[in-house]
């Protein structure tokens, strides 16, 4: 890694980790006896490592070869695999919190192993560590290819990606300690907040000047999604997040919305964390390496543009469909369940234009896991946005919110589409990186496509019949006109969904576990091999370096 | 608000101006048509709602946390108890028969953040306040499977052990005024007092509360305990305050409704 | 600053409508713009072969992969 680093390029970096250890020093320093105390510490730690991985390699021999003529892909093969270990350790937390709900005593004596303070960790764990590596590390390589450029510095994109993991860390780190600011998916405190603008706004200006040094006429529109992921994440981000600390050397804050305004700005930010970062970020992901993939072009480009900006404009009006039935003003409402159902246009739209890509190439699709793993996620794109769409129909919301129904839509969402199509990429994108024939079990890959499949079917199975029963059981009367189930009975009618739950997140979490492994054991032992011929490509002549699966 | 949003990418725009790459125009014309696309919409529906006169009902003696209900609201935060619980009931007939008269855009006026929530693992709680006593409140926070065997609840003991720390509530009473709630510099001077005398009955420092947070102010010894306060004393001092901040929504909503 | 919550209420109910009406035909218009067309088909087509580096100035016979 060192090695594609010059001398000077390792003192800048030097400079910036030192930096930051002081920056972690004084916050430790300030917060002594709160948990931003512990912080410091982390944050001295984390740059204190750094620093010295750099001032190891200080004087060892500098790049000779013009690094113009190549890509720089460091920063990628170590965001993939800290996107796999965030996808193990978040999906393990999601499947211990599952386990608590359905045998509540399952936890330690500490305050910290409570489900309260690990759900989010669960949650920040896949979505930001699993999901925000992901999108970081493939964004990397696909904004290089699709603009035949290498980006522009060595440094940046180390900052973002590392910075980024700080972030997480401290996040994560911050929940089992009680930090949070109780908005869900913007849990963490105001100066990990303030961090991440930072980190941000560094991505950003490594994006715009990536693509400024292009060799194509034309951007490629998966970085139209990458790059509205980004700007709108920010925007997002910072107006949600403002808050007031208390003190400047404690982490607690106080939002500067209250009641239903902050309400709204919760929803519109939660919403909208599932639209620009969950959804964008992987279909950039999706019209890149599917028709990779696939050796075929993407079926209408022009539908792609117009489902962009369709996305783009409708998603941010929904979140109020959070809100039916609340205080929240009536027309607010309906505003956001009008465009809630209008967004189904764009998103099916996209989740056609990835079928129909692959229409003719279903052979490839039969014998190629991980082409079968970007057509499933498309599969899901389409229900699970259907199903959004449904659900935020006022009557059908009246129902399904508060119930397990909305948690069984997210994962649907999330692990039907989101990690499916990020596996897809990983297995797609890791013989790529490393340059090596093939991954090195695709008996595994196999594997883990089967088990993450059905991890999701019974998740999301046993959800859908825990929320409805819930739903249904919370507005039954008797024929007298009094409610006929306490909240008790239907929470004793969900036992067994948790139970079922529990294990399809099982499922899900292993096959995490063999990417894992699988991604590792190809770094260690598959043999190199030049990077053009390790690739499915347009040639007709070529054969496609896919195993055939039996 | 609009500024707000675009502030931070000035500069940006400025840097990006300024830098004579080829074919910038075309990617920053990009970047300016998502964020237009974007942000609009959310401006749209958000902004209306800050003319906030005609949006939150007018309620003269909507009453505020005291700092022992704050910090017990601190503590509910802090252990996610919102993961689980709403404290929104709905519009809905089997809600208000289940919960109590729906809830109104006020009760939550200073609630920074609101607890809204957006998932009922365990029941509404907007509320719950004197619908059981105190002594239920803790047993049931010690070890909820203790009174109800169906429960999956986490058990919150330590809470009971925990003395309550109370030399950062100042700080976090200014930092709540600064963002809107009304409290006094007398309020925010004997925040450590108050929240001691909340839990303390019949000592100077109770009449103290009582006179600054209006009679009505529950003053008990919410965890049965006369030695110490603890954590467990602001939870359910938090907890029975819920749905009793003003009575706007009994007065208002007679009779359960469709 | 002497916007009532009517008027901005008012505003909020109509403009989106205006809005996307605008912004779906400024859209489709460039997408289906006819002489935007091969550029589109060679985009979509260019990321089938971006393997092989950075694009170089042209300097002889050995434009390697790395």
């Amino acid at each position: 890694m060192m090695s594609n680093l010059t001398g000077a390029e390792r003192t800048t970096a030097m400079t910036i980790a030192g930096f930051g250890a002081l920056i972690g020093l004084a916050m430790a320093a300030a917060g002594h006896g709160d948990p931003m105390g512990v912080h410091g510490w982390i944050v001295l730690a984390f740059f204190g490592v750094l620093f010295f991985i750099v001032a190891s390699a200080l004087y060892s021999p500098e790049p000779v070869e013009d690094r113009a003529l190549s890509y720089y892909d460091d920063p990628t093969k170590v965001g993939i695999i800290l996107a796999l270990i965030w996808a193990v350790v978040g999906m393990f937390m999601g499947v211990w919190v599952a386990s608590q709900l359905a045998w509540p005593d399952l936890r330690f004596e500490g305050a910290w192993s409570g489900f309260g303070r690990l759900r989010p960790v669960h949650t920040s764990g896949v979505i930001f560590g699993f999901g925000g590596n992901a999108l970081i590390a493939t964004s990397y390589h696909i904004m290089q290819r699709t603009s035949r450029a290498r980006m522009p510095g060595q440094i940046s994109p180390w900052f973002v990606l590392l910075g980024f993991n700080l972030f997480c860390i401290l996040a994560a780190s911050g929940y089992v300690m009680g930090v949070t600011q109780s908005k869900e998916y913007a849990e963490a405190e105001w100066y990990a907040d303030i961090w991440l603008v930072v980190v941000w706004v560094v991505y950003f200006i490594l994006y715009m000047r990536t693509l400024s040094r292009r060799n194509e006429p034309h951007i490629y529109v998966a970085n139209w999604y990458y790059l509205s992921f980004i700007l709108v994440v920010a925007i997002l981000h910072i107006v949600n997040n403002l808050a007031v600390p208390a003190s400047w050397t404690g982490a607690k804050s106080y939002s500067l919305f209250s009641g239903v305004q902050d309400a709204m700005t919760q929803w519109w930010y939660g919403h909208n964390a599932v639209a620009f970062f969950l959804t964008t970020g992987f279909l950039g992901m999706l019209y890149y390496f599917l028709p990779k993939r696939a050796g075929r072009p993407i079926y209408s480009y022009r539908l792609s543009i117009l489902s962009f900006w369709g996305i783009v404009f409708f998603y941010i009006w929904v979140g109020s469909h959070h809100l039916h039935y609340t205080a929240l003003p009536h027309w607010v409402q309906t505003l956001g369940m009008t465009f809630s159902v209008m967004l189904l246009v764009p998103s099916w739209a996209s989740a056609g234009n990835a079928l129909m890509t692959l229409n003719g190439a279903w052979g490839k699709v039969r014998d190629d896991a991980t082409l079968r793993f970007m057509m499933m996620a498309a599969v899901f794109y389409g229900l699970s946005t259907f199903e959004g769409s449904f659900m935020a129909i006022r009557p059908v919301n009246g129902l399904s919110h508060y119930t397990d129904w909305t948690v069984g839509h997210v994962h649907a969402g999330a692990m039907g589409w989101v990690a499916l199509i990020t596996f897809g990429s990983i297995y797609a994108l890791t013989p790529v990186l490393w340059r090596r024939e093939t991954m090195y079990s695709w008996k595994a890959v196999e594997w883990h496509f089967w088990l993450a499949l059905s991890g999701t079917v019974i998740y999301v199975f046993s959800m859908w019949n825990s929320g409805i029963i819930q739903g249904l059981m919370w507005r039954t009367y008797t024929e007298t006109g009094t409610l006929k189930f306490s909240f008790v009975d239907s929470l004793v009618a969900m036992h067994p969904y948790y139970i079922a739950r529990a294990f399809g997140g099982l499922l899900f979490l292993t096959g995490a576990c063999i990417c894992l492994w699988n991604v590792v054991m190809t770094i260690l032992h598959v043999p190199q091999k030049a990077p053009e011929l390790d690739y499915p490509t347009s040639s007709e002549a070529m054969e496609p370096a896919l195993p055939a699966a039996e | 608000m609009f500024k707000t949003i675009l502030k931070p990418f000035a500069k940006l725009f400025d840097f990006q101006a300024r830098t004579h790459y080829r074919m910038e125009r075309h990617s920053m014309a990009l970047t300016a048509g998502i964020i237009v696309a974007a942000s609009i919409g959310g401006f749209v529906e958000i902004a209306p709602l800050f003319s906030i006169d005609d949006t939150v009902e007018d309620v003269p003696d909507m009453r505020i946390y005291t700092p022992l209900e704050q910090a017990g609201r601190d503590i509910y935060i802090r252990e996610g108890c919102y993961a689980c619980h709403s404290q929104m009931i709905r519009s809905l007939r089997d809600e208000v028969e289940r919960y109590g008269p729906y809830s109104l855009a006020v009760e939550s006026k200073y609630d920074h953040p609101m607890l809204w929530g957006s998932k009922r693992t365990g029941p509404d709680l907007a509320r719950v306040g004197d619908k059981f006593s105190d002594d239920w409140q803790v047993r049931h926070l010690v070890n909820p499977r203790n009174l109800v065997p169906e429960s999956v609840m986490p058990q919150y003991a330590f809470l009971l052990e925990t003395e309550l720390k109370t030399s950062d509530m100042p700080g976090r009473l200014a930092a709540l005024r600064a963002v809107g709630v009304p409290y006094t510099d007398e309020m925010i001077e004997n925040a450590e007092n108050d929240m001691k005398g909340q839990a303390r009955p019949e000592t100077e420092a109770a009449d103290a509360v009582m006179d600054r947070y209006g009679d009505d102010t529950a003053v008990r010894f919410f965890d049965g305990r006369r030695d110490r306060v603890t954590e467990m004393d602001a939870v359910v001092a938090y907890l029975q305050i819920l749905g009793n901040l003003t009575d706007l929504a009994q007065t208002s909503q007679p009779q359960a409704e469709e | 600053m002497d916007i009532s919550h009517e008027w901005f209420v008012g505003f909020s109910k109509s403009f989106g409508l205006f809005y996307l009406i605008a912004l779906s035909i400024g859209i489709t218009a460039y997408a289906y713009w006819p002489s935007l067309g091969g550029r589109f088909d060679r985009a979509a087509k260019s990321i089938l072969d971006d393997e092989d580096g950075p694009a170089q100035e042209i300097k002889s016979e050995d434009t390697p992969c790395r």
